[in-house]
């Protein structure tokens, strides 16, 4: 072992630099003759030299020098390389050699212009700013420190989930504060005089008086429990505040120059938040995405990845590192046993196949089944909940009223929890590979858990839309059971929104703790040790949050203030959740990869938007808006607001829009984006091709250079055992 | 005060360039700083004090790792630690650091025999680490060597060349989130 080369960085590769090249004996070197070869060739060196930046290192001098041979060629073009001086950290050096090289490159600054030298300055001053910025910034992230202890206690799986919630309670505030921004803010500064402004009612001309009424009846006295109600449905005292879309009935609010359009910018609001959270979840999602397509193009799961980044670096605990050790052997195991089962179905006979398949039919009419009888109950509970929820409050005992009032709640809530066990029984005889089957029974429940709200707002909408048995020819909706039918729909919102908190909150304080109870104080009973205590199962948790987020999405546009009881909401369960978890729950051997878990997590939820998004057009497009109340009674629809804003712009722009937006317009638009489409496919497809010979040409490289290495060390051990 | 080190305050011009040559904040440098201070043997100046591989071994943070025998002698000199080899182990594992050095040293933590090649050998030490049981059958040891070589072997040498890793690693999704250390000790 030559001295100097003990501590050297660049080890593997100095060491064989430093001893001489031509004693090549066989007792001086511990690896084989083909590897001494391989790190002696050009290609080896020079990646090495990328590496470290050292390029044959002067052991006397101690100074860094340029290889002799190309020294010149590359002064010029080396001095402004190594000036990036930022880039100074990322040298896999040590510090000493570090601080030589920034010493090197300082002196050689002087060689440069005036200009160039200014330049250089300015922008490491830059780069050191932005640095001090981001570092201000990374102290300001919500709940850091309770996140990072989470991922050194559970693992990067559990720690994404919170890292998700994290980001909700975001999206949340700032859709709070566009809708303030833009809806709340006029109304409030002209409510307390601050500006100089008044309210601006224009009454519709020929308008069914009729329409107009809305009754809400306010009591004398105000029960306790009556009060109770109000607070848990939204009814009563709450129904006029600006909790609600009633409440909203004014026309413009005029400023000093001119009038501030509330029906626009109630529109515009709703517009902005369901774009801000799409754009914000596909930027969110569009580093998983790649990955995921790169990855699904070479191989399903990718050894390489479990293997090199398989270990989490930042586990402190011992208790956590025997739990990653096993989750480690649980996970190869299961790969394994993957790609055998995977084999054994391509082997299946034809026979065997054509028996799983019709096996596998017949099981999906059953889970359509399931689907369509628990989407009947919503239906029934939603039409019962209506039909009684006007009786008199005094003539009905609390308990009663209140499950009225809730019955789709519960109704869903039930559904959501039976489903599930159902789909886990039926998916085991459909003889699926086990990781397709998770990802199956997860999607099966995602499209349960998030269609059960769309069931809810459609059944709504059917019944607000139907006079009895004819459509309605009066106000274009019912205007007897909903005279504010917007206000009511938010209602039904808030109530969902409030039990499934409600729900949240009893899980973990009825359900959690007493079982953790149990299994500490009861260490005789082995049924209870049995069942043990809960592992912190990441798709239910995943799917309950982004169910309340669509509710969130869905009910914005009739309940301004939803998004801000959803913060407040998620900020509870951040830590409801946290305190579940560090004190009831035990760590699971089958662990989520946080990489999946990310992509799957604004997977799901951009599904939701997308069903979020369906029942908001639909009522702002289709359903008449009422007359009684809320900003847009001067218009048959929502929707009106931007055509009538429209026919006010100058009639050049007038023309521009309505060029843009007629089919002349959108079917060149569209064949001409199917066209680039098919160009991108095209060259994919041709870079594919390309790198597939790539790789054949370099393995076949490979095995000439093999095949040299072997005729050299031959021939040089033939030459050796000459006798001299 | 026994067996501690002086406590000499780090300068503020020996922070900055720490800080200008390390990807480590501030406050990190002071923390290990720190540390460091609690750990070094005798009345010496911190510059020039030196750990042994055992006790950086038993930090905390390095305490459970399955590698830390080879992160230990891919950062140390001469077999001992210095204060300035400490602060360069973290900059490479903060949270800061760019993928390019964490995927040069990670090549050298993962190359066992230390020839310049993970290979066949080197990769069935990393998955019997990994593992850290004694009952590993032959097969799963060939099957995962099997697969990993053949996912990111790309000239068919049996061997991964540093260039081969690289690659492989820009595309692994965790790798960046794995290859991170930030307890040192605060």
């Amino acid at each position: 072992m030559s001295e100097g080369s003990a501590g050297d960085p660049g080890r593997g590769s100095s060491r064989q630099r430093a001893t001489h090249p031509e004693n090549m004996s066989l007792g001086s070197s511990c690896f084989s003759p083909s590897v001494n070869f391989l790190q002696e060739l050009p290609s080896y060196r020079s990646v090495a030299r990328r590496r470290t930046n050292i390029v044959s290192r002067d052991k006397q001098s101690g100074t860094l020098l340029k290889p002799t041979d190309s020294y010149s060629s590359q002064l010029d073009g080396g001095i402004t390389e190594n000036l990036d001086s930022q880039s100074i950290r990322k040298y896999a050096l040590n510090i000493s050699e570090k601080r030589r090289l920034r010493d090197i490159q300082e002196t050689q600054m002087k060689y440069l212009s005036e200009w160039d030298q200014w330049k250089r300055y300015s922008s490491k001053s830059w780069k050191r700013f932005l640095e001090k910025a981001r570092e201000m910034t990374a102290h300001l992230e919500l709940w850091r420190k309770d996140i990072r202890s989470i991922e050194g206690k559970f693992g990067t799986g559990i720690q994404s989930y919170f890292s998700f919630l994290r980001f909700l309670v975001v999206l949340n505030l700032v859709i709070f504060l566009i809708i303030f921004m833009l809806v709340l803010l006029p109304i409030l500064l002209t409510k307390y005089k601050i500006t100089n402004s008044t309210f601006v009612f224009v009454p519709f001309k020929d308008m069914d008086i009729e329409c107009t009424v809305y009754p809400i009846s306010s009591p004398g006295l105000i029960y306790f429990y009556s009060f109770i109600i109000d607070l848990l449905s939204g009814t009563g005292f709450l129904e006029k505040t600006s909790l609600f879309y009633g409440h909203y009935t004014i026309d413009g609010v005029k400023f000093q120059n001119f009038t501030y359009d509330l029906p626009l910018a109630y529109l515009i609001s709703t517009i902005a938040y369901l774009a801000l959270s799409l754009l914000w979840i596909v930027k969110r999602s569009v580093e998983g995405f790649k990955i995921n397509l790169i990855r699904s193009e070479e191989h399903f799961q990718s050894y390489c990845n479990k293997i090199f980044a398989g270990w989490d670096f930042c586990i402190t605990n011992r208790s956590m590192a025997e739990l990653k050790h096993s989750s480690l052997r649980y996970e190869l195991r299961a790969d394994l046993e993957e790609e055998r089962i995977r084999q054994k179905i391509a082997e299946r006979t034809s026979e065997e196949t054509i028996r799983i398949y019709s096996l596998r039919l017949f099981l999906n009419c059953i889970v359509l089944a399931v689907l369509a009888a628990c989407f009947y109950a919503i239906y029934l509970a939603t039409t019962f909940s209506q039909e009684h929820m006007k009786k008199e409050i005094n003539k009905m005992v609390f308990g009663e009223n209140l499950l009225i009032l809730y019955l789709p709640s519960i109704v869903i809530t039930l559904a959501n929890f039976i489903t599930p066990i159902i789909f886990a029984k039926i998916i085991h005889y459909e003889d699926y590979s086990p990781g397709f089957e998770i990802r199956l029974t997860i999607l099966r429940c995602v499209f349960m858990r998030l269609a059960t709200i769309c069931v809810l707002v459609f059944t709504l909408g059917s019944k607000i839309t139907s006079c009895g048995d004819n459509p309605c020819e009066l106000c274009g909706y019912n205007q007897k059971l909903y005279p504010c039918w917007e206000t009511q729909v938010g209602q039904e919102m808030y109530k969902l929104m409030i039990f499934d908190f409600i729900i949240i909150l009893a899980v973990t304080l009825f359900v959690d703790f007493p079982r953790k109870l149990l299994v500490t104080y009861c260490a005789s009973s082995k049924l209870i040790q049995c069942w043990g205590q809960q592992e912190f199962a990441i798709p239910d948790n995943v799917l309950g949050i982004v169910y309340g987020q669509t509710i969130c999405w869905i009910g914005a546009f009739f309940s301004p203030l939803l998004p801000a009881i959803a913060t407040l909401k998620f900020i509870i369960t951040f830590y409801v959740k946290e305190l579940s978890l560090l004190h009831t729950c035990r760590p699971s051997p089958k662990q989520f990869r946080a990489s999946n878990s990310n992509f799957f997590f604004l997977l799901v939820l951009l599904i939701g938007l997308c069903l979020a998004i369906i029942p908001l057009t639909i009522s702002m497009s289709r359903i008449p808006s009422s007359k009684a109340c809320g900003p847009f009674t001067n218009f048959n629809t929502t929707w009106e607001v931007i055509p009538q804003t429209v026919s006010t712009f100058p009639s050049s722009l007038q023309t521009l829009i309505h060029g843009v937006t007629s089919e002349a317009f959108a079917v060149p638009f569209f064949m001409i984006i199917c066209l680039v489409m098919f160009y991108f496919i095209a060259l994919a497809g041709a870079h594919k091709r390309v790198v597939v010979q790539l790789r054949e040409q370099l393995s076949l490289e490979s095995r000439d250079k093999r095949y040299l290495i072997q005729k050299l060390t031959e021939a040089q051990r033939d030459v050796r055992s000459q006798p001299a | 005060m026994g067996q501690q080190c002086l406590r000499y305050q780090m300068q503020w011009e020996d922070l900055d360039e720490y800080q200008a040559l390390t990807f480590l904040t501030r406050n990190e440098i002071l923390c290990i700083h720190k540390t460091f201070l609690k750990l070094c043997p005798s009345q010496k100046h911190y510059k020039e004090a030196t750990l042994t591989m055992d006790q950086v071994s038993s930090l905390p943070a390095l305490r459970v790792n399955p590698f830390r025998d080879r992160i230990c002698r891919v950062f140390s000199h001469n077999g001992v630690f210095s204060f300035e080899d400490v602060l360069g182990m973290a900059s490479v594992f903060s949270e800061q650091a760019c993928p390019s050095l964490k995927i040069e040293y990670a090549f050298r933590i993962y190359d066992f025999n230390e020839n310049g090649f993970i290979d066949e050998e080197d990769l069935q030490k990393i998955v019997l680490r990994l593992l850290k049981s004694d009952d590993v059958s032959e097969d799963l040891l060939m099957d995962v060597t099997h697969h990993v070589l053949s996912e990111s072997d790309l000239d068919n040498d049996n061997m991964l060349s540093f260039s081969e890793f690289e690659h492989a690693m820009a595309k692994s999704p965790d790798f960046m989130n794995s290859f991170r250390i930030h307890f040192w000790g605060c």
